[in-house]
Parts: structure tokens; sequence; C-alpha cells
């Protein structure tokens, strides 16, 4: 591939001004480093971002809606140039809940893509406690798929998660909607049901997940507890959650499931584009700063070995006088660059592992964090090196060609 | 094959004209053919400007922006491509410059061994070898193994023609070889140049300003204007 003849001459090059050679290669590791730094960092808030997200919010829900559109009930089934006029409309489901639960359930469990199914009945309740009278929701879960695809018992704060599973009269309550009721561990909560059945919970059990929706207004118990408290029967659910190995694919599993089920089903981005755009944006974000710092770094190389390329001007004359030919020039000065990036590449990996492991452990005590967050992924270094090189070899690739092009004899003879 | 050989001229030119564009048209040479023995040795004189180094340039075949024709040993050169014109001098012509152009970083047999690492027909024992030997000829033989940039101008101007005479070209150009050399290491190199056009039967071709130089050659090429007045 490289003569060694062509390989021994770009060696003396590298090796006879160290002080170049230090430059560019730390200029190549600084932009590999802080590739994987940017990458890391946004990685880890991402990261972050997506499991307090997904501490309340599932993949994929599955659950039985209304009619979107309430205001031309008729629309399905009369002609538009027909006047249909129905005086003070109201929708009547027949059914609330998703028929046929347990079997939806075995489909979606089959899948390869899913990792975890649970069954929720939620119902809009009012939590009283004396005089305060709050409205939210209640939610009727099985603990340990839950648990299994929410993670829930990590943000506990007093009792235990698995305590659902052996109280019937349990409830683990959100911590502000504890305070707001003024209630404490082992209280009672009233609660009032739309259909006007009321209920008291033991409160066995408090969770703080730093999501106000569900700290401030939101009681799980058991889901057999709550089809009791519905009156309904054993297989009554309101929603079905899923969760996915990968939740960018929400959209596909959702569209390749809504066939099947007569019920929505709806992938998380539809609800929640804020999230979808954050993550996207930081992407972009962390990845432009990146590049740019290669770039820059591009350019470092770029100037040096047009230093190199004028500095020996005339050791490039003579090799092309002695029977060199531009292929060799071009290899002598490519090669040069290509070992200065590989080189700066390896301890710009190094580097940058250190300097994000170094941040990871920076304090950093806000919301449910402990320390600024950084998530490795080998992709990110390979994609760091990879660029690298062809910075490298892009800033490289233009001195060797100028070289190559050089005339021997103009240079000789001035 | 001997026979086969000397039947070609070491180097012949024919009609050789060349202009320069900036910066206003001029022409340089004008209508030039000889042609030279193999074994010669010999000089290209004139005065500055008279077109003496544009004419070596030619021969060399690094310059091909001319009309006429050249050919060396037979081999027709002027419409070859730059990269074929590159390993024909790589194999059949060495240069001496005014200036060594030695690579500063690599010994003085690293230096020596270059051209004939790039043609690559031998092994590179046979070239270290061929190399010291090289260096015995010329003798420096004990400076080998040091750094290029480390030698004195007259060592480091053996060094250049040993480089040149390593893949045993048919023909040695020479820029000025003895112009920065004080009048010992003239002597030197010339009676160097004057042993291989004896001995080996190399051609020597050398632009000189240095009239004591050229006298003492087989030949003399004057040149004037652009035009040949004497050879």
């Amino acid at each position: 591939m490289v003569s060694p003849t062509n390989l021994k001459i770009s060696l003396s090059y590298i090796t006879s001004r160290m002080r170049q050679t230090l430059v560019a290669v730390l200029s190549v590791t600084f932009g590999i480093s802080m590739y994987i730094f940017m990458n890391s960092f946004m990685d880890g808030v991402n990261d972050t971002q997506s499991d307090m997200a997904f501490s309340t919010l599932a993949h994929v829900r599955v659950y039985n809606d209304v009619p979107e559109d309430k205001s031309n009930l008729m629309a399905k089934t009369h002609q538009s140039d027909e006047v249909v006029h129905i005086r003070n409309p109201r929708v009547i489901r027949y059914t609330e809940n998703i028929k046929n639960s347990a079997g939806i359930i075995d489909m979606l469990s089959k899948d390869d893509e899913v990792t975890g199914v649970a069954p929720q009945l939620n119902t809009n309740v009012f939590f009283r406690n004396g005089s305060t009278k709050i409205n939210g929701q209640l939610s009727g879960v099985e603990p340990n798929k839950e648990d299994q695809l929410f993670e829930i018992s990590k943000y506990m704060v007093e009792g235990t998660w698995e305590q659902l599973n052996s109280r019937s009269d349990g409830m683990i309550i959100g911590s502000g909607l504890a305070t707001r009721l003024g209630v404490s561990m082992n209280d009672h909560v009233n609660i009032l049901t739309a259909d006007n059945v009321s209920r008291s919970y033991k409160v066995i059990g408090m969770v703080t997940t730093t999501i106000s929706g569900v700290d401030n207004a939101k009681a799980f118990i058991n889901i057999n507890s709550a089809r009791q408290l519905n009156s309904k029967n054993k297989s009554y659910v309101s929603d079905i959650q899923v969760n996915l190995k990968d939740f960018t694919k929400a959209p596909e599993v959702a569209a390749k499931y809504q066939p099947k089920i007569p019920f929505t089903v709806e992938a998380w981005q539809i609800s929640n584009g804020q999230l979808e755009a954050g993550d996207t944006l930081r992407n972009i974000l962390a990845i432009a700063v990146s590049l740019t710092i290669l770039l820059v770094a591009g350019f470092g190389i770029y100037n040096i070995m047009n230093m190199t390329v004028n500095e020996k001007i005339r050791e490039i004359a003579i090799l092309k006088a002695m029977g060199f030919d531009a292929k060799d020039i071009t290899e002598i000065f490519l090669v040069q660059s290509i070992i200065t990036g590989l080189l700066g590449g390896l301890i710009g990996l190094i580097f940058g592992y250190v300097i994000s492991a170094i941040v990871n452990m920076i304090p950093f005590q806000i919301a449910n964090l402990e320390t600024l967050p950084i998530s490795f992924s080998s992709i990110d270094f390979v994609m760091a090196f990879v660029f690298g090189i062809i910075t490298t070899i892009l800033a490289g690739f233009f001195p060797a060609r100028k070289a190559s092009k050089l005339d021997p004899v103009e240079i000789i003879r001035s | 094959m001997n026979n086969h050989t000397t039947q070609h001229k070491a180097l012949e030119v024919k009609n050789i004209s060349k202009f320069f564009y900036t910066p206003q048209k001029f022409q340089v040479l004008k209508d030039i053919s000889f042609s030279v023995e193999k074994g010669e040795f010999l000089s290209l004189i004139g005065k500055s400007g008279s077109g003496k180094s544009t004419l070596l340039y030619l021969l060399s075949t690094m310059d091909t922006d001319f009309s006429g024709q050249l050919s060396i040993n037979g081999t027709d050169l002027t419409n070859k491509t730059q990269n074929q014109l590159s390993k024909f001098r790589n194999e059949h012509i060495g240069f001496v410059f005014q200036f060594h152009y030695l690579l500063p970083d690599f010994s003085a047999l690293d230096n020596i061994m270059l051209p004939a690492l790039k043609l690559g027909k031998r092994s590179k024992d046979e070239i270290r070898d061929s190399a010291l030997e090289k260096l015995n000829l010329l003798g420096i033989k004990d400076q080998a193994y040091k750094q290029a940039n480390k030698l004195s101008g007259g060592q480091q101007q053996r060094v250049a023609i040993a480089r040149a005479l390593i893949n045993e070209p048919s023909i040695i150009m020479g820029d000025e070889p003895t112009g920065n050399l004080d009048s010992k290491n003239t002597n030197i190199v010339f009676d160097i140049f004057r042993e291989l056009a004896q001995e080996s039967g190399q051609t020597i071709i050398a632009v000189t300003h240095d009239n004591e130089f050229a006298n003492n050659c087989d030949r003399k090429i004057v040149l004037g204007d652009g035009q040949l007045i004497e050879g």
C-alpha cells in the first residue's frame, strides 16, 4: 500500500519538527475529546430526560377513546347533503373499557420489540380528607408490571411499592398530594368517584417523581381494588401501557398494532411532542458544536501541513527530480497527516473518556439527579474517531496535492 | 548486447526551441540540435541568460514545455507522461545540483539509498552495500551513518553525487555541481566525474560558470542568446 520509503520520509517529517507535530496532534485530540464529551453529555441529558418522562409515561398506550369530533355524531351514517339536527347531543359509550384486554396483552407481550405490558384501571376521583377536596387520578395497577415499566419503586420516599400487592386497602400517594391533603403515613384518605361511590384507603407509601402531574394529583392502588371500587369484573382494564426496547420506534409499533386493535393505540410522541423535539434539538446542538471544533482542528492541521510543504519545498523538488512521481509526494504528506490524525485520535478517545468521567462526578442535585449526567455509547467513540480521521485526511489532502503539483524546475532554479 | 547499445547516442536533440511567456513572449532556445556520445564528459557554458540551465532542464526531462525532439539512449522522450518521465529519470539520469538538497534528517547512507529504493529493482541489503561502495568511492565512507545536516559542505556535495550514482544511470547531469565548493573540493568532484566517464562509461553533462572546469572537459557546448555557438 504505502511504500516503506515514502513512509520513512513521512516519519522523518513528523519527528523532525516535534513541536509542530505536537500542536497538530493536540488539535485533533482536542477536537475528538470534545466530540466525545459533548455527545456523551447530551446523551446523558437526553437519557435523564427520557428516564424522568418515562417514569410515568409509557412508550405506547392503548385506551378506549371517545369520538374525537362530537359536534356531528351522525356524520358517519348520513350523507353530507342531508340536514341532520340533534338537539343536545351526548356521547353514550357502551363500553368504557378495553374489551378482550387479556387477548391484547397476550398479543403485545409476544412482540420481540416489547419489553413490558401493564394494564391499568384509571379513574378520576376526588381525594377527601375532612373538608379538603382535591381532584385527581386514582390509578389501579398491577404492582409488579407497573414497576417493570416505570421503575416507580425507585421514586418511593416512604413505604415500599411491593406492599401494594398484598394490601387491598392500601394506597400509595404522590407526596405533593399528601401534603395538600394534610395526610401522612398510615392515615386514611377518602375518595369519591364520578359514580358517587366513596371508599377509604390507608396511605402505605409516598412517591416523589418530580413530575407535578404525578406528585400532586395521583395515587396508586391495586388494580383489583380499583375494579372493586368501580364494581367491574376481573378483566376490566381502561388503559394498557406498553414499553419497547427502543422508544424511538414507538410510532412504528403503534402503527403496526392499530389495525389489529379496535381501540386507540398511541405512541408517546403524539401527546409529548416537546420531549421528542428537545431530544432532537439537543442532539443537533451537540453534533453542531463538536463538528465545529473538529473543523477548527482540521484548519489547524491544514495550516501545519501547508507550513511543512513550504518548508520542504526544495526536498520535494529533488525527490521529483530523482524520479518520485506525484503519487509518491501525495502519499508522503497524506501519510504524515493520517499518522497525526491516528495519534491525536487515539489520545482524544482516552482524553474524551476521562473528561466525561470527571464531569460525571460533578455534583448536580436538581430533580432526582445527583451528578451531571453522562452516558457513554460506543457509537459516539466510533463516530468521533471516524470524523477525526476524515477531518485530518481532508486537511492533509490539499497541501499534499499542492506539493505533488509543484514544478521541480521552478523550485530548483529559483 | 554491446553492439546493440553502442548503436544509440547517449543523448540526442533535434531542433529544440523554447519560449518563455512571462513577462512577455521570449524565445530562450533557438533551434538547437546536437548529440552526445556515451562516456563523454561535456560542459555546457555561456553567459547568464544564455539559456544553458534551461537547456539542461529540458535534457533532464523535468521541463517538457518545448518543441523539437529529445532522445536518451535511443528512447524518444518527447511524448511521455509525467509519471513515465519520473520513472525514466529514476532509472537513467542522476542529478547533482549546485546545492546538495539532501534530506537533512536522513543519514548520508539513507539519502543515497532513496532513488534505488524508489526504483525497487534490488533488495534493501544490496542497495545498502552498493551505497556504501559509492561512499567509499567518494572517500567519505566513514560519514555513512552521520545525519546529512551534520556533514561539511564538501561532504554533502559528495553524498549528493553518490545519490546520483546509486542507480548506475547512463547520464549524470549537473547544474553548477561545483558552484558552492572551494577549489580543493571542486577538484575532487571534477576528478570523480572524470573517473566515472572514463571507467564506467557514464555520460556527464554539467552546466558551469567555471572556465577551468569547462576547459578540462572532453567537450564544451557554448550557448549565446539561445543559440548554439560552439559545440
